[in-house]
């Protein structure tokens, strides 16, 4: 073997190193993977009033009930608690967002065409939940 | 030196490594009188939805009938109208699935639903008169298509709303397929398309709603490049003064509100325009008949059919089906 061999025991700057690119990996890994999202559980209400976003509420810190109300062509009342969501009034002509009635696992909507209101739970799936809902 | 650009490629790499994640892309849009989400993963995801709202909103444009200007408006207007070869040929779609399925699926509805109006503002409930009157301007033989003209009986329309989501999702599939899009699926209101796997290879859990608990699920069907399409009573219904429930479906043979012993029929297949078709005229035949119809048609597709009490499908899904252990239904296999 030469005498001008490399040395291969590691340095403090290979230390320094190595934690940056360390740091470098997770923090990739945290903005291309979603790590920033939602606790495991965690249910996102979030309405949508003719496309635009009007409320986005974490139903695990309410305490209650939280009523949120619509006003457009037609009046709607929703309610929101720690366990789910629901139109509780509407005086829309076909009613079929009061009829879907109480929902409260992620990837559920309610759902009223004539005033194009949306209110869908969002958060992290856990495995064996609906990727969409059909009928 | 040497150091820092090991670390500084290391980085790069690591970067790559991230930026090589599929892209993916959720969009949201009201049309066709119904409320639709689009998710796509690929390179092009955000290009191909973009792309499906476009073609949405131009087939809305052609297909509605409450348009003004609208191809259909024109054919209902009276009159021989020539339109466009696509629009013609779904209505010779729709003739051909109205002969299949004996009449049980049929455009000409136009009248009777526009005198229900169970889907406006104003529904009421017709008079046996009323429905002796418009009964007769039903059926496919006032339809008269001379290549890409079509001519109308007088007094007689079209209503293609129960095939044209079938068909837009049958476009979407189109897009998704020529755009590269490795996995993703298209909820047009009733009407699902599903497109590939799941990253990790397995097929999207698409959950047939419960009739009887519209916040629950009657089954869970696992689909990949399939469409699936559910008709039923319970979506837009209204009630009248005596209590009495009309739901939206109407019967073409009797010209009211079908009264089928099926609270949801879900068709599973290769073609949404198809099963969109299917899906309303089993509804309308009833257990029994769609039982026959399906055995008729077995290799065309699949079925769930839910009655008050019992889930039903057909032995094609049992690899791809689940439903809930100990649930409100009884579960039966048809072979």
């Amino acid at each position: 073997m030469s005498k001008s061999s490399p040395k291969l025991r590691p340095n403090f700057f290979d230390g320094i190193v190595a934690l940056l690119v360390a740091l470098l990996a997770i923090g990739t890994s945290v903005v291309f993977y979603g790590g920033l999202g939602s606790k495991d559980g965690d249910v996102t209400a979030v309405v949508l009033h003719y496309g635009k976003e009007v409320e986005r509420i974490d139903l695990s810190g309410l305490d209650g009930d939280r009523q949120i109300e619509i006003d457009g062509k037609y009046h709607l009342t929703i309610s929101l608690t720690a366990f789910g969501a629901q139109v509780t009034h509407s005086d829309c002509p076909t009613q079929d967002c009061v009829r879907t009635g109480h929902v409260s696992r992620v990837g559920q909507s309610i759902i009223c065409l004539p005033e194009q209101v949306v209110v869908k739970l969002e958060g992290t799936k856990q495995s064996g939940d609906p990727d969409l809902i059909l009928g | 030196m040497k150091k820092i650009l090991v670390s500084l490629l290391a980085a790069l790499l690591l970067l790559c490594t991230g930026c090589s994640q599929p892209k993916e892309q959720t969009l949201q849009i009201f049309a066709m009188d119904t409320v639709m989400d689009f998710y796509a993963v690929g390179e092009n995801a955000e290009e191909t939805l973009n792309a499906a709202a476009q073609e949405i909103n131009r087939l809305e444009a052609l297909l509605s009938r409450t348009r003004t200007g609208s191809e259909v408006s024109a054919i209902n207007g009276g009159g021989s109208v020539t339109v466009s070869h696509e629009t013609a040929s779904l209505l010779r779609s729709a003739l051909q699935y109205a002969q299949t399925t004996s009449g049980a699926f049929d455009v000409t509805i136009a009248p009777l639903v526009d005198a229900w109006g169970i889907h406006s503002d104003m529904p009421r409930v017709l008079s046996a008169n009323e429905i002796r009157t418009l009964l007769p301007l039903v059926g496919s033989d006032h339809v008269q298509l001379d290549g890409d003209t079509v001519t109308l009986d007088a007094g007689c329309r079209i209503d293609l709303g129960g095939i044209a989501k079938g068909y837009a999702s049958d476009c979407v599939a189109e897009l998704y397929r020529q755009n590269g899009v490795t996995g993703g699926w298209a909820s047009l209101g009733g009407n699902v398309y599903a497109h590939g796997t799941k990253a990790d290879g397995s097929f999207w859990n698409v959950s047939i709603r419960d009739p009887k608990n519209t916040a629950g699920s009657a089954a869970m069907v696992q689909l990949s490049n399939q469409f699936a399409v559910t008709s039923g009573g319970y979506q837009r219904y209204f009630t009248a003064e005596d209590g009495t429930v009309y739901q939206h479906i109407i019967d073409p043979a009797t010209g009211v509100p079908a009264q089928s012993d099926l609270l949801s029929v879900t068709i599973i297949g290769q073609n949404g325009t198809m099963a969109d078709a299917y899906s309303t005229a089993l509804y309308v035949m009833g257990l029994e008949s769609a039982q026959k119809f399906w055995h008729a048609h077995e290799e065309e597709f699949d079925m769930v059919l839910v009655t008050e009490d019992t889930v039903y499908y057909t032995a094609g899904l049992a690899e791809h089906i689940t439903t809930e252990e100990g649930g409100p239904y009884r579960v039966q296999v048809i072979t």
